[in-house]
């Protein structure tokens, strides 16, 4: 994640089937063109949630980007439906969600989504690219558990806050410790690299 | 509690990788070009959302039925189409009326002076801004920046 997208670098989208939500519809063809722009061949447009439910039922997709603040059912609600109820494989694509301005109280809420990032209207073509390139080489792991379904949402490797014992098994603590056994000797680190036959069977 | 950890497929990473294809810069341009063919119905469309803002919300309105969350979804319709007058300072003067019908819908109660305040410069700006010198526009920003509490960056 991070990689800055270089203008010479290739991408093929020719064959993703991407799914585009928004119930603005002047927001709407700006995505769809956008998207369309960058090669994709099979788009499909939803203005609804209710409409987008109906298509992920019935066709499986490579990338979903939807709006956030919609009337009725949001797109936040769309995602969490999409991670915890959909059908494999689309429970696990990568969704990007656009907003436009985020609310105090949503602000938690996109967040725990279960997207894979959130871009700031009114989007422009270099920043969705860089994102869809993101997604495609995303390396954070799947969660799943009762009260997150969705990439993690921790992008760095730095473990739990300093002072914290961390919630997960695989949480190191922040403060090394003192070394449990003795340093290993040169010759020991030598024998490491050295090369050696190896009798294959 | 049970926490699953693991790495589905990503069929999106394989197949961007795949021979063919275009180049990045090509891609971008083919959606800068794409997009560009929606200015002109993208502009109307904020000239109208305006129009119905200043309709219903504005000082001649009857606003005493007002909701928050009407007003909060015009403001959206503009945001979503701001990026054809980024040149004017509409784009930034809508975040901040969108930060301002938010601070009144979690406080419960309107403050009309700042929603006209927000009114009358987003028509100047999009009337005059892109002739405005940079500094002037700039000031006019942040003074509307001042009365609704947006902070640029944050939302």
């Amino acid at each position: 994640m991070g990689d800055v997208l270089q203008p010479s670098t290739r991408i093929n989208l020719e064959k993703a089937v991407v799914l585009v939500l928004d119930d603005n519809g002047a927001s709407l063809d700006i995505l769809s063109q956008v998207v369309s722009g960058f090669g994709v061949k099979q788009l499909y447009r939803a203005e609804s949630v209710k409409d987008a439910q109906a298509l992920v039922k019935t066709k499986t997709f490579d990338l979903v980007i939807s709006d956030v603040q919609m009337p009725e059912v949001d797109g936040v609600e769309f995602i969490q439906w999409l991670r915890r109820e959909a059908s494999e494989p689309n429970r696990y694509i990568p969704v990007i969600l656009v907003t436009g301005h985020t609310r105090k109280p949503d602000v938690l809420r996109i967040r725990d989504a279960g997207a894979n990032f959130t871009v700031a209207k009114p989007i422009t073509p270099k920043v969705l690219l860089e994102r869809i390139y993101w997604v495609a080489r995303e390396e954070r792991a799947f969660i799943e558990c009762p009260t997150f379904v969705g990439p993690d949402r921790r992008f760095k490797h730095e473990g739990p806050p300093p002072g914290t014992d961390g919630r997960r098994r695989d949480d190191l603590p922040a403060e090394v410790g003192d070394a449990q056994e003795p340093n290993m000797s040169q010759e020991e680190i030598n024998n490491l690299m050295r090369p050696a036959k190896v009798q294959v069977s | 509690m049970s926490v699953r950890k693991f790495h589905p497929a990503n069929r999106l990473g394989a197949m961007i990788k795949q021979k063919g294809g275009m180049l990045v810069q090509n891609a971008i341009a083919a959606a800068e070009a794409g997009v560009e063919s929606l200015r002109e119905a993208s502009l109307k469309s904020l000239d109208d959302t305006l129009t119905e803002m200043e309709a219903r919300f504005g000082p001649k309105a009857d606003r005493s039925d007002a909701a928050f969350e009407d007003l909060y979804a015009l403001c959206l319709r503009i945001v979503d189409v701001a990026g054809f007058a980024s040149e004017t300072g509409v784009d930034k003067a809508i975040m901040s009326f969108c930060n301002l019908v938010d601070n009144c819908a979690e406080a419960g109660t309107w403050r009309w002076d700042s929603v006209d305040v927000h009114l009358d410069a987003l028509r100047l700006l999009r009337s005059v801004g892109a002739q405005l010198p940079p500094a002037d526009r700039a000031n006019m920003l942040e003074g509307l920046y001042r009365v609704s509490g947006f902070r640029p960056g944050e939302s």
